[in-house]
């Protein structure tokens, strides 16, 4: 309601909501897909890098995801937007899990080694480190489920959405994903 | 055990204040009573306190340049089929218009007669079609005239040509097949006249065909009609006259 208002005053691009700018690049508009980037492409990214735990990767990963947006524009029928970019890079995941399924185990650990923030203390590094160790433990689906959940902060419902299931299954299954996650964090310890 | 369990199903959501009212009270209660479920509880604030340690990383600039450039092909790509949409159409509409009025006018024409289409149609491209029709004649002397009428046509009109060499190698007159020769001789600069001529000289059983394919030879100056010639000398079934032709016109050759 308040976003009607807004647009109805003052059209400006950067007030429109994902949605209402898809319909738009659906129609041919694609140069406004650069708003849609500047709002999604971090969390993509953040997203791919969880699952993958591949910088360069991730970031490939990424620009296939906006090329695909492009792609399937037509097939975009004015739902959640979220919920619909995130349906197309847990696809571009699952294919490049499978084309990648016989290296990854010698790709990863290079990779998270390489993270060298400065403002991150040695021994917080450390917990990060093992916590990604711990969380490529967990299966692709109950991994995916802690990533959203927990570092994207996307809400139960969409996740349901995403994912094709239902808001209380999703629920039961996030909290017993971070169980999981959980125990083999601490049984493994620092 | 069992209740600890189901307590310890919901302590996620409790922490996160995402229970229904009953079900949260529920959790409360038993939490005060359960040492072990309290525990659980730590732990879980505490990984969960670790994992929102996490942030955002930031990816490089690279991502955002590429993206740049893709976005920028995929926009100029889906421009031309836009763009060419449009004179396609009108490219359509155009051949509609004309396609009728070319109906139009042919209509119009075919009311007229044979003289006033010539007239209209480009008189050359006419006149050069009506010579092609004319060697083709069932008179004689209608191809000859057809013949020496080709000669108005450039080296370039290589159905001309082609037409006339055709008439020296097949046709049953001996007078058109002469004239085709002296006709060709114009356009003796083309190989392929030359390379007819020649090879006319060899199965040419007129001599009077052979006396004007060898006096043309020998003003082209063909060299590689002296050995056909050479040869037609020690032939004894050449006439004399023949020969005498030969003499003269090979000794412009050597």
């Amino acid at each position: 309601m308040v976003l009607r208002i807004e647009t109805n005053q003052k059209p400006t691009l950067k007030h429109l909501t994902d949605e209402e700018l898809m319909l738009q690049i659906a129609n041919g508009k694609l140069e406004l897909l650069t708003i849609l980037f500047d709002r999604y492409h971090v969390r993509i990214y953040n997203f791919f890098n969880k699952m993958v735990q591949n910088k360069m990767v991730s970031e490939d990963l990424t620009q296939d995801v906006f090329l695909k947006v492009i792609k399937y524009k037509t097939s975009y029928k004015n739902g959640n937007f979220a919920a619909w970019i995130y349906t197309i890079a847990r696809n571009i995941f699952s294919t490049h899990y499978q084309k990648t399924k016989k290296e990854r185990s010698n790709v990863i650990d290079d990779d998270t080694l390489e993270t060298n923030e400065t403002t991150v203390s040695e021994s917080r590094q450390e917990e990060l480190d093992h916590l990604q160790k711990a969380l490529l433990k967990l299966s692709n689906s109950d991994r995916e489920l802690i990533v959203m959940h927990r570092f994207q902060e996307i809400k139960y419902e969409q996740i349901a959405q995403i994912v094709g299931s239902n808001e209380n299954a999703v629920k039961v299954k996030v909290h017993r994903a971070l169980k999981k996650l959980k125990e083999i964090y601490f049984q493994t310890a620092v | 055990m069992t209740k600890c369990n189901e307590i310890q199903e919901k302590l996620s959501q409790f922490i996160e204040g995402d229970l229904p009212e009953v079900a949260n009270s529920e959790v409360k209660k038993h939490l005060k009573n359960c040492d072990a479920c309290q525990k659980e509880l730590e732990e879980i604030k505490s990984f969960l306190s670790i994992l929102n340690k996490n942030e955002m990383e930031i990816p490089s600039t690279k991502l955002k340049t590429n993206f740049e450039k893709m976005l920028a092909q995929e926009i100029e790509n889906s421009k031309p089929k836009v763009v060419q949409l449009q004179p396609k159409q009108d490219w359509k509409s155009f051949l509609k218009v004309a396609a009728s009025v070319a109906i139009i006018i042919s209509a119009f024409l075919f009311g007229k007669h044979q003289s006033t289409i010539t007239k209209i149609a480009n008189a050359k491209e006419e006149n050069k079609q009506e010579v092609l029709a004319m060697l083709e004649n069932n008179s004689a002397s209608k191809r000859i005239l057809a013949v020496t009428n080709a000669e108005e046509f450039t080296k370039d009109d290589i159905k001309i040509i082609e037409a006339l060499i055709n008439r020296l190698f097949f046709d049953k007159n001996a007078n058109v097949r002469l004239a085709a020769a002296e006709t060709l001789t114009k356009f003796s600069s083309k190989e392929i006249v030359r390379d007819a001529l020649l090879k006319a000289l060899v199965t040419e059983k007129n001599s009077s065909v052979q006396i004007e394919l060898i006096y043309i030879l020998g003003k082209i100056q063909e060299k590689r009609a002296i050995k056909p010639m050479e040869k037609m000398l020690t032939n004894e079934e050449t006439p004399e006259f023949v020969k005498q032709e030969i003499q003269i016109n090979l000794s412009n050759l050597l």
